[in-house]
């Protein structure tokens, strides 16, 4: 259901301040969202003033450049840093991005950094992504081939392989779904961008014998048909693909064939 | 561990011109659906003779009557021109970043001349 207000627990209070401390000419200050669980008070926006003199591009290198030198007590997730495995999704300047791969030039004035949307916080800027992570698992994402005799390679033509790209190089860090109206009102149904965008891929993947039945599981009002080609899911994901184009092909799909 | 809050939504999250496009496609939809009920009651009352239709058209007459009667043409353009875009989309063209841009501005301009357009025609200036 549409709920536009926060619930009382959640509603964001007034936090610290942390002054500067290292008298750099260069100041820059950095909203952050922090909930600490072991407490029973509501989540409290935190403000740090951080020397931009000494602090490489990207914004993850703000937040550690925090946990290290200002607040060790901050949470967040990360671990490649360049962009490959997703941790470190966030919502940053009002948009979805992954921290790692985001530039605090891009962002004017005071950067404001909250988790992503909608989700059970667990701690600061982590969120409790379990439920995207099941529906993930209900689409099946394997490959499923009947014949049990085969022991060769399935081989797959140029052309064939080529309908995969834009779509297998998603690497679900959920700054799509998490980005989606649709998804906030109905996450608990609504599969979302990037579970729908992962159905796509194996839909079409020409290896694949279940094509039709996969077809078939998707196909559901609510399941499907909550996309209603908002595109904040294209605007946010941070490798460049299309989930928005690619939920558009499933319900073409499903308009043309007979499932 | 029930305790947990939830983290800011549509509070926080930065509009851009698809999303701004979607949700006002949903409320002149919305608009629409109250007008256009709002037009056959003012036709039924056609049915009871020329004194009350004087009653609705004395009231359109005025700067109230004046501003819905505007509104209602640019709640109809912007739904129709949105609607095209995406009927286009539903087609599944339409998709990249910049097109979506492109055609959501083209919905808002768009919507500004059809009803400046449709005020002039209707006024007999053109």
């Amino acid at each position: 259901m549409v709920q536009i207000n926060l619930p009382k627990n959640s509603e964001v209070k007034k936090g610290k301040y942390f002054k500067d401390k290292t008298g750099s000419k260069n100041l820059r200050k950095i909203n952050i969202y922090r909930w600490d669980p072991s407490t029973e008070e509501n989540p409290r926006i935190d403000t740090y003033e951080v020397d931009m003199d000494n602090c490489p591009s990207k914004v993850l290198d703000i937040l550690n450049k925090i946990k290290n030198e200002i607040d060790p007590t901050l949470a967040y997730r990360r671990s490649c840093a360049h962009g490959v495995c997703g941790s470190c999704a966030m919502n940053m300047g009002g948009k979805n991005g992954l921290a790692c791969t985001t530039p605090h030039a891009e962002i004017d004035g005071d950067i404001d950094i909250y988790p992503l949307p909608h989700l059970k916080v667990k701690k600061d800027l982590i969120g409790d992504l379990d439920g995207l992570y099941k529906q993930y698992q209900s689409i099946e994402p394997w490959l499923k081939n009947n014949s049990t005799k085969q022991t060769t390679e399935i081989y797959q033509s140029k052309e064939d392989r080529a309908k995969l790209d834009g779509a297998y190089e998603c690497i679900m860090c959920a700054c799509c779904s998490t980005s989606c109206p649709s998804y906030w009102w109905n996450g608990d149904k609504y599969l979302g961008p990037a579970v729908l965008l992962q159905a796509y891929r194996w839909i079409i993947d020409s290896r694949d014998e279940e094509r039709k039945a996969r077809l078939k599981k998707v196909s559901d009002e609510l399941k499907l048909y909550r996309c209603h080609t908002i595109l904040n899911c294209t605007n946010a994901c941070p490798k460049g693909l299309n989930p928005a184009k690619a939920i558009a092909e499933i319900k073409k799909m499903l308009a043309t064939a007979n499932v | 561990m029930e305790n947990r809050p939830l983290s800011p939504h549509i509070q926080i999250y930065k509009w851009h011109i698809s999303s701004l496009v979607s949700i006002s496609h949903r409320i002149t939809g919305i608009i629409n659906f109250f007008m256009i009920t709002l037009i056959c009651i003012w036709f039924a009352f056609m049915l009871l003779g020329e004194s009350n239709y004087q009653i609705i058209k004395n009231f359109l007459e005025t700067f109230l009557g004046k501003f819905i009667l505007i509104g209602i043409t640019w709640s109809f353009s912007f739904q129709m021109l949105s609607e095209v875009r995406h009927l286009i989309m539903d087609l599944g063209y339409g998709f990249e970043l910049k097109t979506t841009k492109i055609t959501g501005l083209l919905v808002i301009f768009g919507s500004i001349v059809l009803t400046i357009l449709i005020y002039l025609i209707g006024r007999g200036l053109i």
